[in-house]
């Protein structure tokens, strides 16, 4: 599904963060991008998914079949490609009704599908509210507006159960979470879970492994994949740390 | 004479009516006289110096008196969705036909001026005072010469008006002057909700002036929706005086006009007294509009709130000019001004000047101006969930102008003037 090959790249202020990141994702997997702060984690996640500011350098990304970075971010997102942001932005204004429909309906679009109707729609976002334990209030909020660091997490994996996304990256979305906020947050990308998806969850910690088991990890380390593993990988990180890794932090 | 206004002072003989009552004919005079002193203003007076009023001198627009007719289809895009008194007024004339005054409560006056003067001359001879004279603002003098209709809604005392007054002007052809005078006048305790809206195809000058007078304790919420076709030339300025603990709270919507101006002069006479001047402004194309307030505390512990919205994109110019002033009796006032804009391409401005001129020791004032673009992270957080670059833009100009209009408290009037935004935003106002 995701064939990342021999990228580098640059942040806007010149720096090359990523030096040669090869990764293969297949449908149905579920992998773990660990590493210090300063890998290049969050650099990855943002050139997936169309940010605008990183210069790609050299090599390519291959999302089933296309260049993923010849496409803009709007059309990625319709295509299946879903980044849950690290630090979601707050929109006052934008009510998040008006928003997820505004998105669910393009994203449908794209699919051949045709629009969801005011009551469909609200069906689907009560079951997907339910699933995050999220109050039905949100939906008449501002984008993000008012929400707490938790709640603004946990808001991201709701986008992305309701979008459906082929390809979910997520960027520390166990970040800043406690552990029952974390068990919804697993249970979200639990449900995502299917043949034909693919999750990529980048962290920091092996907490969230334990709730959302990988089928690969990969520990990212001066901005190229240092180490692959299966699970026991990042169990062995969490007791040895990142120091063999040369930590950038 | 100056020689741009000598077409209007020889309109003015022509035209002179002969059949009102002898002040009013000696007021004209006066204040025709005035204009052709001052003629139209440049761009060396302070006040107007943002503006270009090109369009305006360029060409005469021939001061109209009778009015016209139109479809009463042609009011549907501009009626509001609840129940109301309605006066409509057609190239400056009122239409019998088109208005639906309906029945109004014991102890209130609702009618065009020129019924006004038939009728109750009375009631209107305050609303020509002598600033139109004597004073300063050419358009206010010009106005006082040559108006031939508006409206006028009087409460006497106590009295509640519960459904809003609705007052549409619509206009077509071109090159014609149609000048408004209007009259508001709240008897003490008296309510009423009042919404102007100025709308139309053609390409003519609406020059109106509106004399807003609330007794002591008397409450208007006032909208207005400036939405003149892209030729069209809009100035309309609103002087009111506000007695003690009365309440003036107004919303300015403008989105149409080739040029338009409005100001606001509000007096706070009588202790106590809240004055809220809020509004958007949405420009595109060649359209340059500003809004002018000046918010003048004369008496004590008044307080008053303003707060403007500007968008400007393609070639557009959008000005704002607030002063506050605070005279040195106006202790323990109370006033805010803040002024925001989103500037959206490289070749469209703002101009924005919020004043303070403060003689009193013991007041809290501040005032604020900002101008900038679209948030390129909300921007991106849009486009990342697949939303379309135009799209995400619109939404967020959108959330940006409708957080100015949600301060409007009554629901129905909130939701009026947010159709009226989405229909902008959609770029479906057929211009």
């Amino acid at each position: 599904m995701l064939d990342i090959e021999n990228l580098y790249a640059c942040i806007p202020d010149g720096r090359e963060i990523l030096k040669g990141v090869t990764l293969s994702v297949k449908a149905g997997e579920v992998h773990a991008l660990m590493g210090p702060n300063g890998s290049g984690k969050s650099t990855l996640a943002g050139i997936l998914s169309g940010k605008p500011g990183y210069q790609v350098t050299a090599g390519t990304v291959n999302y089933e079949g296309r260049d993923l970075l010849a496409m803009p971010a709007d059309e990625r997102a319709r295509e299946g490609v879903f980044l849950a942001f690290q630090y979601p932005v707050e929109i006052p204004g934008v009510n998040n009704t008006y928003f997820l429909r505004a998105a669910l309906n393009a994203r449908r679009k794209q699919q051949g599908k045709p629009d969801l109707d005011a009551g469909q729609f609200l069906k689907l976002v009560r079951s997907k509210l339910k699933l995050l334990e999220i109050g039905e209030d949100l939906l008449q909020r501002g984008v993000n507006v008012g929400f707490s660091g938790g709640e603004k997490k946990r808001n991201e994996v709701f986008q992305m159960a309701i979008l459906e996304p082929r390809l979910a990256i997520l960027d520390e979305t166990d970040s800043g979470l406690d552990i029952d906020a974390l068990q919804t947050v697993a249970k979200g990308i639990n449900a995502l879970r299917d043949r034909s998806r693919a999750v990529v969850m980048i962290t920091h910690y092996q907490r969230l492994l334990n709730f959302v088991v990988p089928d690969r990890v990969h520990v990212l380390s001066g901005g190229r994949i240092v180490k692959s593993g299966d699970k026991s990988l990042a169990l062995e990180l969490e007791k040895s740390g990142y120091a063999a890794y040369g930590d950038a932090a | 004479m100056l020689a741009e206004a000598k077409p209007y002072v020889e309109a003015f003989a022509a035209t002179r009516a002969t059949n009102e009552p002898a002040w009013l004919g000696r007021r004209r005079d006066a204040a025709i006289k005035r204009f052709g002193e001052l003629g139209f203003p440049t761009r060396r007076q302070e006040s107007w110096r943002f503006n270009d009023l090109r369009p305006l001198t360029r060409n005469v627009f021939a001061p109209a008196r009778d009015g016209a007719t139109a479809e009463p289809a042609a009011l549907d895009p501009w009626k509001l969705k609840v129940p109301s008194h309605r006066v409509v007024l057609v190239n400056g004339g009122f239409s019998g036909k088109l208005s639906a005054i309906g029945a109004l409560p014991k102890g209130v006056w609702l009618a065009s001026t020129a019924r006004t003067l038939a009728d109750r001359p009375e009631l209107l001879e305050p609303a020509l005072r002598e600033t139109d004279m004597a004073g300063a603002q050419p358009f206010a003098a010009l106005n006082a010469a040559l108006f031939a209709d508006g409206f006028v809604l009087a409460l006497e005392p106590g009295v509640t008006l519960g459904n809003p007054v609705e007052i549409i002007h619509l206009e077509q052809g071109v090159q014609q002057s149609f000048h408004l005078r209007n009259l508001i006048r709240l008897g003490a305790g008296s309510r009423a909700t009042l919404v102007e809206t100025y709308a139309g195809s053609g390409a003519n000058w609406i020059n109106a002036v509106g004399v807003i007078d609330l007794a002591q304790g008397a409450a208007l919420t006032h909208v207005t929706v400036q939405d003149e076709s892209r030729e069209a030339i809009h100035l309309g300025q609103n002087r009111i005086e506000l007695a003690a603990k009365s309440r003036y709270e107004s919303f300015v919507l403008t989105l149409g006009g080739r040029l338009s101006r409005h100001d606001s002069l509000v007096k706070l006479d009588g202790e106590g007294a809240h004055g809220v001047l809020d509004g958007a402004y949405l420009l595109r194309g060649e359209q340059e509009a500003t809004n002018a307030t000046f918010v003048e505390h004369v008496a004590p512990g008044g307080t008053s709130r303003e707060y403007f919205k500007g968008v400007a994109q393609d070639r557009a110019h959008g000005v704002f000019l607030g002063t506050i002033a605070v005279r040195p009796n106006a202790q323990k006032t109370d006033a805010h001004m803040l002024n925001k804009n989103l500037l959206l391409s490289r070749r469209a401005a703002i101009d924005t000047k919020p004043e303070l001129d403060i003689l009193a020791d013991d007041v809290k004032c501040s005032h604020g101006a900002t101008v900038g673009d679209l948030d390129e992270a909300a921007l991106f957080y849009l486009e990342s969930r697949g939303i379309p670059p135009d799209e995400a833009r619109r939404m967020l100009v959108e959330a940006f102008a409708v957080e100015a209009v949600e301060r409007v408290e009554n629901p129905d009037l909130r939701a009026h003037l947010a159709a009226h935004l989405s229909r902008w935003l959609a770029g479906g106002d057929g211009k």
